[in-house]
């Protein structure tokens, strides 16, 4: 209960003391326990810092149409990962990409490959876990 | 007799120690002045010689994924060492409640600089070296900050706390040592929830041990949250043909609106 608090205390007073909140966190916004894969048609890139995105629709079984979102590395980190901007991956490009889903739930990933029209595959994020602590804190538990 | 004998050993080592002044002790190239030369851009973090390309091909962080079997890389929040940091009891509480909390209060994750010598604790962004006679630069491409270090001078007396302190360097043989103080207390030292107070003094140590490779030292000093000095060492690689480039943090830091999203909906994202 008393770490319950603690945590809780912590965010609160993160909310009230922190206007901007992070990027950097996988795990706080994705969940490494819901991978997807999913194919569809590029509708826009965003290449920004400190992350990139880019928007995809993909269409189910019945003709429904969806909107997906994917972030990734910063633009330096993808030019060297491979990535051309404007040429690699533009709107109407058919392709297919590997992530893990936002843990609300929305049509959000943090997208890790993609495989391109012409069948490259790119890295265009880090791994799950980057970036929230890894698998063990900086002191040890007593 | 014996007074020859002296005489002769005396020549001898004299000769010896201008012969070891002389002739390089590695492979490092040298600056004009003769000391090593540490011009260049560097991947921190890593061991691996070779161009950015072929040394990063593993599945790890910034890795191109060509080559599943190379070393993974660390992130910045991840713990470096075996040994846990030295903070006492209260600040170790501290440091594990960012770790529960996925480190969502990590600094940089609102666009502010990785402290020293957490810049060099991960190998997704190069660092450009600058040298001159009279001072060391040392370009970052995360988050694009800089620290002009000046040689043999002193600290500025009117300096600022500031998020990568005042930095005075100098040379002790092959190795640069930078003294860093003036610190302000915004930033995580290495690895996630690794708080300091404004306290904190560190003294680096750059060399360059061969063309390939600098060996890093930093010994960290922080009275109000350390119970000893903490040691963080790791390498850098020259990567000829890399560039810094430019990053603008600020620039679409979409996040905020997700993160209030994700508490205010009551999603559960600490660890238990």
């Amino acid at each position: 209960m008393g770490k319950i608090l603690t945590f809780s205390g912590v965010l609160a007073l993160l909310l009230a003391a922190v206007p901007a909140w992070a990027h950097h966190s996988f795990g706080a916004e994705y969940d490494a326990n819901k991978p997807i894969t999913l194919t569809g048609v590029v509708t826009k890139v965003e290449w920004t810092n400190p992350h990139t995105h880019f928007f995809m629709d993909v269409t189910d079984d019945k003709g429904n149409v969806a909107n997906w979102k994917f972030e990734g590395y910063p633009p330096s980190v993808l030019y060297r990962t491979g990535w051309k901007r404007d040429v690699s991956m533009k709107p109407g490009d058919r392709v297919t990409v590997f992530a893990w889903r936002a843990r609300d739930g929305t049509n959000w990933g943090h997208g890790r490959q993609v495989t391109l029209a012409n069948g490259t595959k790119l890295f265009w994020g880090p791994p799950a876990g980057t970036g929230d602590g890894g698998e063990k804190p900086a002191v040890d538990v007593k | 007799m014996t007074a020859r004998w002296l005489t002769l050993c005396s020549a001898i080592m004299a000769a010896t120690t201008l012969h070891a002044q002389a002739r390089p002790q590695s492979s490092a190239p040298r600056a004009a002045d003769g000391k090593p030369d540490l011009t260049g851009v560097w991947q921190p973090g890593s061991t691996t010689p070779g161009s950015w390309e072929d040394a990063n091909s593993g599945n790890g962080l910034g890795g191109t994924g060509k080559n599943p079997n190379a070393p993974v890389a660390l992130s910045s929040t991840d713990r470096h060492g075996q040994e846990g940091a030295p903070y006492q009891d209260w600040a170790a509480k501290k440091v594990l409640e960012s770790f529960n909390s996925r480190d969502i209060d990590d600094p940089t994750a609102r666009c502010l600089p990785a402290g020293i010598p957490r810049l060099y604790s991960f190998g997704l962004f190069p660092v450009q070296i600058a040298q001159t006679p009279r001072q060391i630069i040392i370009l970052y491409e995360y988050m694009n900050v800089f620290r002009v270090i000046p040689l043999n001078a002193k600290h500025a007396e009117d300096a600022e706390p500031t998020y990568l302190g005042d930095s005075v360097g100098r040379w002790e043989g092959d190795t640069l040592v930078v003294d860093v103080n003036n610190f302000n207390d915004k930033t995580w030292l290495v690895g996630g929830g690794t708080f300091h107070s404004d306290k904190l003094h560190i003294t680096e140590r750059y060399t360059r041990v061969s063309k390939d490779q600098i060996n890093y030292e930093a010994v960290m000093e922080d009275p109000q949250v350390l119970t000893k000095p903490w040691v963080y060492r790791t390498t850098m690689m020259l990567r000829e043909g890399t560039r810094v480039h430019e990053y603008v943090c600020p620039e679409n830091n979409l996040d905020v609106e997700r993160y209030e999203e994700l508490l205010k909906g009551g999603i559960k994202f600490g660890r238990q």
